[in-house]
C-alpha cells in the first residue's frame, strides 16, 4: 500500500480523501477525478524525492485544481448560457437529500470557472473563506458572487428536478 | 425577513459564511454572521449549505484511490490490534528471540535446580569414571570401608571415609590422583555393578573458606552415568555407575533426601 505521510497528510488542509472529492466535484467523473488525484500525488512524491516539495499550505489542492483546469482544455466546453435563478427555500435541504453525490458533482462540474472551483472548495467544508480566496486566487466579492449565484442556480435546478406538489 | 443593516461588504462575507458555526473565522465574519442573526435568508442559506456539504461528504472514495491512504489514516493513526501487532515482522522476530532466550533460561534453571556445592566436580568425576579402566587402579581386594585407613595413612587424606551404605562392598582397586585444580581425589572400583566410588574435597566458600554443606544424598548425571553424592566432614563421597538413579537407590535407600 502506498502511503503519503511524507507530505504531512495529517494536516487537515492536506486531507487526501477531500482532495479526491474536490477533483470529483471539479470534473464530475470518477475516472477523471482519479487520474487527477493520482497525477497530483505522483507529482508531489517526485518533488518530495527531490526535496523540493513546496511547503506552502494547500499546495496539493492548488495543483489538483490546475490539473482539473488543464484536463478540461481538451474536453468539449459547454456553451455559456444564463441559468435560471431562484431564491433559496426552506425545502431546499429536503430536495438536496434526494440527490445522489454524483448528480451534485455533475452539476458543479458543469458550472463556469471560477464558480465551479469556488463551489467545489466551499462545499468540501474543509476551508475557511480566506483559504478559498487563496487557493482559487479570487477576491472576496468574486467568491461571494460565485457562491450566491451558484446557490440560486442550484435551487432553480432543484425546483425543476423536484417540483413542489401542491394539494388542491 | 431580510438581513438587516448589512453593508455590501457584510453581504459579501455572509455569502461565504462557514457552513459550521463552530469553524474558527475572523472577527469581521463573526460580526456579519452575528448581525444576520436568525434572518430567514441566512437560515435558508445555512440549511442549504449544510445539506450540500453533507451530500459532498457522501462522495465515495474508489478503492484504487483509497490505496494512497485509509480513512483511519486521514483521521489519525490506524487502530491497534493484536492481530496486526503479531503479524509485524519485527514483533514476530522479537517474540521468537524472547521465546528462545526463555527456553534457554528455563533449561538452565531446570538443569541447575538440583545443583549443590560440589556438583560441578561430581560431574567431572563422572566423566573420569566413564573413561577409567580397571588396570589404571592399584589392585586391592577388600571391603570399601577399610580403605579409609589406607587413604589416611598412605596419602594423609583425612575424613576420606566410605559411608556405611557402601562400606561392606568388595573392591577391585583404588587410586589417589589430583584433578586440574590440584584437589586430591580418591577413586575406588567395586566388584558390584562395576560401580566406582569417589572421595573429594567439598566445595568451600571463596571468601571465608568455610565448607559449603548440603544435607543427605544428591544425584548428578553426566553422559549416561549417575552419581549419588553426600558431604561429610568437608569431604564429598560419590557412588557412580553407568545407569539411572533407580540403580543407586537400593544402596542409599531411605537416607536420600
Amino acid at each position: 500500500m502506498r502511503k503519503f505521510w511524507g507530505l504531512r497528510v495529517s494536516d487537515r488542509k492536506q486531507n487526501l480523501p477531500q482532495l479526491y472529492r474536490f477533483s470529483f466535484l471539479m470534473l464530475g467523473d470518477s475516472r477523471k477525478a482519479q487520474e487527477v488525484f493520482h497525477s497530483t500525488l505522483r507529482e508531489a512524491a517526485q518533488r518530495a524525492a527531490h526535496g523540493d516539495l513546496p511547503q506552502e499550505p494547500f499546495w496539493l489542492f492548488r495543483e489538483a485544481r490546475w490539473r482539473c483546469l488543464e484536463f478540461d482544455k481538451h474536453e468539449l466546453q459547454p456553451e455559456p448560457i444564463k441559468l435560471e435563478e431562484r431564491d433559496l427555500t426552506p425545502r431546499a435541504a429536503t430536495q438536496i437529500d434526494q440527490l445522489d453525490p454524483a448528480q451534485l458533482a455533475v452539476w458543479i462540474s458543469a458550472a463556469p470557472e471560477p464558480q465551479r472551483t469556488a463551489m467545489a472548495l466551499f462545499y468540501l467544508d474543509e476551508f475557511d473563506y480566506r483559504d478559498i480566496l487563496d487557493i482559487a486566487e479570487l477576491k472576496l466579492n468574486e467568491l461571494s458572487r460565485c457562491l450566491a449565484q451558484g446557490r440560486r442556480e442550484l435551487q432553480a435546478w432543484l425546483d425543476a428536478k423536484f417540483p413542489e406538489t401542491r394539494s388542491v | 425577513m431580510s438581513i438587516p443593516w448589512s453593508s455590501r461588504a457584510q453581504r459579501a462575507l455572509l455569502n461565504c459564511a462557514p457552513i459550521r458555526q463552530d469553524r474558527s473565522t475572523d472577527r469581521s465574519m463573526r460580526a456579519a454572521v452575528s448581525r444576520a442573526g436568525g434572518s430567514d435568508d441566512f437560515v435558508n442559506q445555512q440549511s442549504f449549505d449544510c445539506a450540500v456539504a453533507e451530500l459532498v461528504r457522501l462522495i465515495p472514495i474508489p478503492p484504487e484511490t483509497a490505496e494512497w491512504f485509509s480513512e483511519k489514516d486521514a483521521t489519525g493513526h490506524s487502530k491497534w490490534t493484536w492481530r496486526k501487532m503479531v503479524r509485524n515482522p519485527a514483533v514476530l522476530a522479537t517474540s521468537i528471540a524472547l521465546l528462545v532466550i526463555a527456553g534457554v533460561f528455563a533449561w538452565q534453571v531446570l538443569t541447575r535446580l538440583h545443583d549443590f556445592p560440589g556438583s560441578a566436580t561430581a560431574r567431572k568425576l563422572l566423566t573420569v569414571a566413564s573413561s577409567t579402566r580397571p588396570v589404571m587402579l592399584d589392585p586391592v581386594s577388600t571391603e570399601a570401608g577399610t580403605l579409609s585407613d589406607l587413604f589416611f595413612m598412605k596419602h594423609a587424606l583425612e575424613h576420606y571415609d566410605v559411608p556405611d551404605e557402601f562400606a561392606d562392598l568388595k573392591t577391585i582397586g583404588s587410586r589417589v590422583f589430583e584433578d586440574e585444580e590440584s584437589h586430591r581425589i580418591a577413586q575406588i572400583w567395586l566388584v558390584e555393578n562395576r560401580m566406582q566410588l569417589f572421595l573429594f574435597p567439598a566445595e568451600r566458600d571463596t571468601k571465608t573458606g568455610a565448607v559449603l554443606r548440603f544435607p543427605g544424598w544428591r544425584y548428578v548425571h553426566q553422559e549416561g552415568w549417575v552419581g549419588a553424592v553426600k558431604e561429610h566432614s568437608g569431604v564429598c563421597f560419590m557412588a557412580a555407575l553407568h545407569g539411572r538413579e533407580k540403580d543407586l537407590e537400593p544402596y542409599i535407600g531411605k537416607n536420600k533426601e
